[in-house]
């Protein structure tokens, strides 16, 4: 597998098909005498901006700090919990209990207050 | 029965949703200025949507992926920053003139200053949003713009010479003003085709949940309903060249605009005018500002659609909210609606390389489309006539905001 072409950027959904997001970043894991593995993909707009320029995700990771959603974020997922790689990448969490969704929700609690939301 | 019901339905929205503060100016504009002249950019610009927007269904019915998710798949996140700036920066600056459009509608029927009416429209947008789902949001807009019809029943009753239209669509150097010409020429592209329309047009199609053996359908609804789009900015162009020009009235205002439905509306003609700019404008408000949410839920993998619950995709509803709020925002500045519109479409033109070479190059990746690759003539006209475009946007704008 291409990790760049057949990974990277993919769309992330959880195992009830609920989308994540996209895999922001890689973790390899450096062997001796073997070539790195993958160990985990990332999810989180921080290592997204870390990506595009050190400087932009040190902003990213600055807003998201300032707005107290930082915790746990980026969600870094094992590859032992990845279920499938197709067109999109499952995995075996709920996007609900994961730092995926601590904006969504956070959104979410005020648009529920407006008439109309659901 | 029903993909032939589609079929027509896609064919009038499609008609019904072409014109909109661009396509208006612009052809106004051009028609005032240089009479049937600049018919053959309105051609050539419809040419392009038409093939882009067929591009569009395509990838969507192929690979289930709007433009924007392709892009970030198959470019990454580095290259993507380039179109994902520049189409959110002329989405807001083209929705402000849109609602500009709107207030100056509106204030064309109450005499009361279009400021006071940008907050309201605003409002009604975002209502129309959060209210909506996307098959009555689509398909009400194309049928409320059927009332842009009126610039082609105004063109045919002043009675064009057939001779002369048809000469017009030959390119041709102008006898005065060249920079102001090639500057409208950019335009009029720029208006016709806005980037907005591609990825609203494939995430449409995702949401329709159009499939591969439809393809017929998305092809003949992009080819018949943009062509016949193009007709009522022909309409425009025409009506603008026979009333316009020759008294020598240019198109510095909506208001002025207004003026070339008089001979063949008279009375009627001010609040058919108002009520063409301010349906198109509207319609293409709307879709505007649900592509900029759109647009950044594809990018980031955010859960997104029209048709869900709004609380079901929070992040969505916010992102097409804060746009529209920015907007709003530039357009109480009191920009003249008039000048942002040209402004955002020239600049359209500009960034449109970044946006169209991408799509060819996925165009002709099986990985996403199979076996329904382009064809290579499609190919070099697209990447020719863009990049054509965008030299030509470089050049003339500098001349045109410097010289004006």
């Amino acid at each position: 597998m291409d990790l760049v072409r057949d990974l990277l950027d993919k769309r992330v959904v959880d195992r009830n098909g609920r989308e994540m997001g996209r895999v922001d970043s890689l973790i390899l894991e450096a062997r001796e005498g073997a070539p790195p593995r993958l160990a985990a993909i990332e999810l989180g707009p921080a290592v997204l901006a870390n990506r595009v320029h050190r400087l932009l995700g040190r902003w990213v990771a600055a807003l998201e700090h300032g707005f107290g959603v930082d915790e746990g974020r980026p969600l870094r997922i094992p590859v032992a919990a990845v279920l499938e790689i197709q067109d999109h990448v499952k995995v075996d969490l709920a996007f609900g209990e994961t730092s995926a969704a601590t904006v969504e929700q956070r959104l979410r609690r005020w648009i529920r207050s407006i008439p109309g939301s659901s | 029965m029903s993909a032939i019901l589609d079929l027509v339905l896609g064919v009038v929205t499609s008609i019904g949703g072409f014109v909109e503060a661009g396509s208006i100016s612009t052809a106004a504009q051009a028609g005032s200025e240089f009479g049937f002249q600049l018919l053959w950019a309105i051609a050539v610009a419809t040419v392009m949507l038409a093939m882009l927007v067929e591009m569009s269904g395509r990838l969507a019915a192929v690979s289930r992926r709007s433009l924007a998710a392709a892009v970030r798949e198959r470019f990454g996140i580095h290259f993507q920053m380039v179109p994902l700036t520049a189409e959110l920066i002329i989405d807001v600056l083209l929705l402000a003139a849109e609602i500009g459009g709107v207030a100056i509608a509106v204030k064309l029927l109450t005499a009361v200053g279009f400021q006071w009416w940008v907050l309201p429209i605003g409002l009604l947008v975002w209502l129309v949003l959060w209210t909506l789902g996307f098959g009555p949001i689509e398909y009400g807009i194309g049928l409320l713009g059927l009332v842009t019809l009126c610039f082609v029943y105004s063109a045919w009753r002043l009675q064009p010479a057939i001779g002369d239209i048809g000469a017009a669509f030959v390119p041709s150097l102008p006898t005065h003003d060249s920079t102001r010409y090639a500057y409208l020429a950019v335009s009029i592209v720029g208006a016709t085709v806005s980037p907005y329309l591609l990825n609203f047009y494939a995430a449409g199609s995702v949401e329709e949940k159009l499939t591969e053996k439809e393809l017929w359908v998305n092809r003949s609804t992009a080819y018949l309903g943009m062509c016949f789009g193009g007709v009522v900015s022909m309409g425009v162009l025409v009506t603008s060249a026979m009333v316009l020009g020759p008294r020598h009235i240019i198109v510095d205002s909506y208001e002025q605009a207004a003026l070339m439905f008089v001979p063949v509306f008279q009375q009627w003609a001010v609040p058919l005018f108002a009520a063409a700019l301010g349906v198109g404008c509207f319609g293409a408000a709307v879709e505007i500002t649900l592509n900029s949410g759109y647009v950044c839920s594809q990018v980031f993998g955010w859960s997104w659609g029209a048709n869900k619950p709004r609380r079901d995709a929070a992040r969505f509803t916010s992102a097409f909210t804060i746009v529209l709020i920015m907007s709003v925002a530039l357009a109480l500045l009191g920009f003249d609606p008039l000048r942002l519109t040209l402004l955002s479409v020239a600049l359209t033109v500009v960034i449109m390389p970044a946006v169209v070479l991408p799509f060819l190059v996925l165009m002709n990746d099986e990985k996403y489309v199979k076996q329904h690759t382009s064809t290579a003539i499609g190919n070099g006209l697209l990447a020719a006539l863009t990049v054509a475009g965008a030299i030509m946007a470089i050049v003339v704008i500098p001349l045109e905001l410097l010289g004006g």
